[in-house]
């Protein structure tokens, strides 16, 4: 009944948008027409009488499809359930189900114990032999629909959900799920966690996931979709799990190109940073004899400025990353000293044109650690320039790296600058997220914590911060040592690579000749 | 005056933006490699295959013919004129993930070019065994 709820809600909530919105236009271009048309009471009515049908019209037309999608394809399946039945069933479009997925699975769910029932009635009244559920109902619904028992071996299949993964229903029978489906949620909250939770607790639950990636072999192009899977332990033909699965492809792998976009973007704005960088540098090799000191403090500025563009360019790019599940981490075994010690270098520049100098505490010998070396990093970068943006008059940044009690390796940056205020302390990590107060101050866009985050969760690690305002911040974060590392992040670690600030090199040695 | 070194290594740099091509050539250079420069992507794959060259710079955008496509020539287990070079991509282009893959499998490096000075890539190559 919570599925008709939710529905129930969300018309309740959509119809109200709508009369409110309806209002505003009544109302709103009434008093634009008096105001600044000048035109008579009674012929402005009319005009917004006019413009508020063409709204209605619009609803008129936009509602029905949306709410009525759950029960065309509910439709559509019992028509199909009558074995006379020879009408033209149009394809159901999934696209368009907006609304009631939750709803539509769950009926499909019931829809489908029925069938078992009246197959079972029907099996014993003809005592046919044949598989009979090449004769269910599911069998006609055209969503992708797997029914597993509480092994999740795949005990049934639709012919909709081979075709979606370009196999043969024989194909996928007696399997396991896991090694036919490789699915890619978005977060933790996959579907063997959800499976573990409900069968400790529940007889049924039913459960939805938005944006699911599924990998499929040759070459087939990836799928993405929305999921619901019911669960119902009672069943007696041991059928405990059915999976349906409600495409998006299209749609999902748009916001897939969105990131292309955001790649060429970056091409192009990379290609002058490049020829930047270069040229500062044959400059300050040329003349660095000849400059007079504040010339040459000029050049070194133009170098840490280059550096700040390119740290932005590679956050966007970052941030389009995160945003579209494709941060992907190289995990290698890495020298934490030499990580930290190579990223203050290579900020230490953007630190010094701005008199500030970096007070380092690391312990020597830390324990080797399993990390992406670029990512982690962009990690300390962000960091630091956000302790350099902050530091206001002060001129000191403490930069401290331990084994914490934990056993993990733990770095700390301290700076003294304006401090956060206690307010906005949850809301730091969040995209664009600034202090109103320092953004009329300070420069930035507020991504480099977002992006900080997210590298650091992927990495198993935590991040946090501990502030008070006019005394300054410290962020902190940990990394693990390689040999806390879990197994699955393990089976990530690629020794073939060598890491280093600039890019990989490979080290293998079969693909030479 | 900075004493040129030679180190006797041939470098093919494959490069369609000329400015980068020219600050590349200068450093290299300097550093004693000997370099050829070449922005088409089909001239760039006759050249690779002469198997004249040490190193190879490969920038992935390039006209005619993409430097993945080369790459892929290249590496190619049935080709008959195998080349010696060690490969390093040169891009600025974020790649997608399944590319991104077989660059790893195929090539010797990999490097973003906005993010090294042209001293930086020589010491970079320097790390390519």
């Amino acid at each position: 009944m919570d599925d008709f709820k939710k529905l129930a809600r969300i018309y309740k909530n959509i119809t109200f948008i709508f009369l409110i919105l309806n209002l505003l236009i009544i109302f709103g271009s009434l008093y634009i027409e008096s105001h600044f048309f000048n035109l008579s009471f009674y012929f402005s009515l009319a005009l917004s009488g006019l413009m508020s049908v063409l709204f209605l019209t619009i609803i008129y037309i936009v509602l029905p499809k949306l709410f009525l999608k759950p029960l065309e394809i509910l439709w559509y399946t019992i028509l199909k359930l009558n074995p006379d039945s020879n009408s033209y069933f149009p394809k159901v479009d999934q696209d368009k189900l907006k609304v009631g997925k939750e709803l539509v699975g769950n009926l499909i769910g019931q829809i489908y114990k029925i069938a078992i029932v009246a197959n079972q009635d029907l099996m014993k009244v003809e005592q046919q032999k044949t598989d009979l559920s090449s004769e269910f109902l599911a069998t006609r619904i055209p969503l992708p629909i797997f029914v597993l028992d509480n092994q999740e071996t795949v005990k049934f299949v639709n012919k909709y959900g081979a075709t979606y993964l370009g196999l043969e229903i024989t194909d996928i029978l007696g399997k396991n799920i896991y090694s036919i489906l490789d699915l890619a949620f978005s977060s933790d909250d996959t579907l063997d966690n959800w499976l573990k939770e409900v069968k400790n607790k529940t007889a049924i639950s039913i459960k939805s996931w938005e944006r699911v990636k599924l990998n499929l072999q040759n070459n087939h192009p990836t799928l993405y979709f929305d999921m619901v899977a019911y669960y119902n332990l009672g069943n007696s033909q041991g059928y405990s799990l059915i999976l349906t699965l409600f495409d998006h492809t299209k749609q999902y792998s748009e916001d897939d190109q969105a990131i292309s976009f955001v790649a060429i973007a970056i091409h192009e704005l990379r290609t002058p940073l490049t020829l930047l960088k270069g040229y500062i540098e044959v400059f300050s090799e040329e003349l660095k004899d000849n400059l007079t000191p504040e010339l040459s403090s000029f050049m070194e500025k133009m170098k840490a400025t280059n550096d700040q563009l390119n740290l932005f360019v590679n956050n966007i790019l970052n941030v389009a990353r995160i945003d579209s599940d494709q941060m992907e981490l190289k995990l290698t075994h890495q020298s934490w000293n030499s990580i930290l010690s190579e990223a203050i270098d290579n900020i230490s520049l953007r630190a010094k044109v701005r008199g500030i100098n970096f007070e380092t505490d690391i312990e020597q010998n830390l324990p080797e650690v399993g990390v992406d070396r670029i990512s982690i990093q962009e990690v300390i970068y962000n960091l630091l320039d956000n302790a350099i943006k902050y530091s206001k008059d002060s001129k000191r940044i403490i930069i401290k790296s331990f084994l914490n009690k934990e056993g993990y390796v733990e770095t700390t940056i301290q700076d003294f600058g304006r401090g956060i205020p206690e307010n906005i302390m949850g809301k730091l990590f969040t995209k664009f997220y600034r202090d109103y107060h320092n953004r009329s101050q300070v420069g930035g866009t507020g991504l480099g914590l977002y992006i900080s985050k997210a590298i650091i969760d992927a990495h198993q690690g935590n991040i946090w911060v501990k502030s008070k305002q006019n005394e300054g911040s410290t962020f902190g974060f940990t990394v693990l040592p390689f040999n806390l590392l879990s197994k699955d992040q393990k089976d990530l670690v690629n020794d073939e690579i060598v890491q280093n600030a600039h890019g990989w090199i490979n080290n293998h040695s079969y693909y030479r000749r | 005056m900075e004493q040129e070194q030679t180190n006797n290594k041939k470098i093919l740099v494959i490069e369609d933006e000329h400015f980068i091509g020219e600050l590349y050539t200068r450093a290299l250079n300097k550093n004693g490699y000997t370099v050829k420069v070449i922005a088409d992507g089909i001239e760039a794959l006759k050249e690779c295959q002469t198997d004249r060259y040490d190193l190879i710079l490969l920038d992935l955008m390039i006209p005619n013919m993409t430097g993945f496509e080369i790459l892929n020539k290249l590496k190619d287990p049935s080709t008959t004129s195998p080349v010696h070079a060690k490969i390093i991509i040169t891009t600025n282009l974020e790649q997608r993930d399944e590319i991104k893959k077989e660059i790893e499998k195929k090539a010797d490096a990999y490097l973003i070019k906005a993010n090294l000075t042209p001293n930086e890539l020589v010491d970079f190559l320097s790390q390519v065994k």
